[in-house]
């Protein structure tokens, strides 16, 4: 169970990024942060695990994973927990890799059971492995380096999920593939998992708890229902209004 | 003749290097698309990454030459005596299109001078395109880099609507944008449609969207159109089961077992 307590996110110590940041990820469920483009989304799923610069950024608060605040405890324990218990995927899926290394040498690194592999790359619609660790980064699709990348998290049998923009630049049939896994990822053991996305149908469709960012401030996790019901903010409506205007 | 444009039996074929660049193979990438668009309509075209839709607009506005078929523009007005192509594409990375270290106004201004030379109030013409734009007069004097993602689009709109084409084709303009983007946007293409006159190719893969732009939709799979017609009646009753399919994928509701859309064994 994850406990999230930021204060305050600084750039060059001068201008406010994101304030006030409370919240805490239940298990057994999906977590869905909306927003606008620019609105701090990405940068508030990176100062989760301490991966914003910090000679550029500086965050003040705490995040408690099981207890244990993240901001405080030393490199090398950080490092086994990003390896084994939060794992990301991100937007820019093809440059999450180091393009002069094959994909062989991510899985090496990361998988503990190498039996498992090719069951999940066949559910990913993937080619067998014996194909894919010959490949370099450059040599897939976007699309594909994304479904290797969520492949890569979950062989890695994390206790929450991180997902940027899962659905944007993809095929809508992989977007579907994304929904069906993320929803099973949830039930199993003590799971959750947290999006941020600006994919309202998405959102509706997979979340349990959604909340909105928007000037830096994330308003309070709603209940799926209550949320596309929300009038509390002016800025909220407006995006809802919008979605409904162009989707329906 | 009320058609703009008019695609007969388009096909486009490359040649693949087979092993040891010996053996080639042919690969057919458009297959028999035809397609009508009249005078000042908008045409949506949808379909998933690798349906083609890109090389179609390519092959619209002459930036790829096809194999086999024939293209006829009926081009009117003043273009029917130049030979530059009446047609503008906006690209999916619309920001690359502008010079960074030009201002928005000189850009604008020199398309405006290069089209008409004289013979037109280049600042009249200049208010007019911004204003159709909403693009503020305090942006006119930036520079591209200086611009947001969403400002630079608008100056890449402005640069086209300066040479005033025939048809302007909009690659993606939906994607990665966030729901009050998207619905600015979308206004923004109904206002240059109606206020310009210019007729509109838009590709997307997001169907709802189109729906609300676009009288006429065409729907491509693997290189083919598979379904054309009304947009409405695409929306609602939709015959093909690609056509079906794309709707519900993009509700979210698909099974696993239909992941995987295969034309042979659908319906």
């Amino acid at each position: 169970m994850i406990k999230v307590a930021i204060k305050e996110i600084t750039l060059n110590k001068k201008r406010t990024l994101l304030s006030n940041v409370d919240f805490e990820l239940e298990k057994n469920s999906i977590f869905t942060i909306l927003g606008l483009n620019g609105s701090g989304k990405s940068t508030l799923i990176k100062s989760l695990t301490g991966l914003l610069n910090p000679r550029l950024y500086e965050v003040n608060g705490s995040v408690n994973l099981d207890g244990k605040n993240i901001f405080s405890i030393d490199y090398e324990e950080l490092l086994q927990l990003r390896k084994d218990k939060i794992k990301y995927v991100f937007q820019d899926a093809v440059n999450s890799f180091d393009h002069l290394k094959t994909l062989q040498y991510y899985f090496e690194k990361l998988v503990k059971d190498k039996n498992e592999i090719d069951a999940l790359l066949e559910y990913f619609l993937l080619p067998k492995y014996t194909e894919l660790q010959k490949l370099y980064p450059y040599e897939v699709s976007g699309g594909m380096a994304q479904r290797i990348n969520f492949v890569l998290a979950l062989l890695c049998h994390p206790q929450i999920l991180i997902l940027d923009e899962p659905t944007s630049g993809i095929d809508l049939a992989i977007s579907n593939l994304f929904l069906l896994r993320l929803k099973e990822f949830a039930k199993e053991k003590d799971n959750s998992a947290l999006l941020v996305t600006h994919d309202l149908v998405f959102a509706k469709k997979i979340s349990n708890k959604i909340a909105f960012l928007s000037n830096g401030k994330l308003s309070r996790f709603y209940s799926n229902e209550e949320f596309f019901s929300a009038h509390d903010s002016k800025t909220l409506e407006l995006f809802l209004n919008a979605h409904k205007q162009i989707s329906l | 003749m009320n058609e703009l444009l008019i695609a007969e039996n388009i096909c486009y074929k490359v040649e693949q290097a087979g092993t040891f660049q010996i053996k080639k193979t042919e690969k057919e990438i458009l297959k028999d698309v035809s397609f009508k668009l009249e005078k000042g309509k908008i045409l949506g075209i949808a379909g998933e990454s690798g349906s083609g839709k890109t090389t179609l607009a390519k092959i619209i506005s002459g930036v790829v030459q096809y194999s086999s078929g024939k293209i006829i523009f009926n081009k009117s007005g003043e273009w029917e005596k130049i030979k530059t192509s009446p047609v503008q594409i906006l690209f999916q990375n619309n920001g690359e299109i502008l010079n960074p270290l030009r201002r928005i106004n000189d850009i604008v201004e020199e398309a405006i001078v290069l089209r008409y030379g004289n013979k037109i109030d280049v600042q009249k013409e200049k208010e007019k395109i911004f204003g159709s734009l909403n693009f503020p007069g305090q942006l006119w004097e930036r520079k591209g880099f200086e611009l947001s993602g969403g400002e630079q689009q608008r100056a890449a709109l402005a640069r086209i609507l300066a040479v005033k084409p025939e048809l302007l084709i909009l690659d993606e303009p939906f994607s990665a944008q966030d729901p009050e983007s998207q619905l600015n946007l979308l206004n923004l293409f109904k206002n240059i449609n109606e206020e310009f006159g210019i007729a509109m190719i838009c590709i997307a893969h997001n169907l709802k969207i189109l729906q609300k732009l676009c009288g006429n939709i065409l729907i491509m799979y693997k290189g083919e159109i598979v379904e054309q017609g009304k947009s409405e009646k695409i929306f609602n009753t939709p015959e093909h089961p690609y056509t079906k399919f794309l709707l519900k994928a993009e509700s979210y509701n698909l099974t696993y077992q239909e992941l995987s859309f295969d034309a042979a064994n659908a319906d």
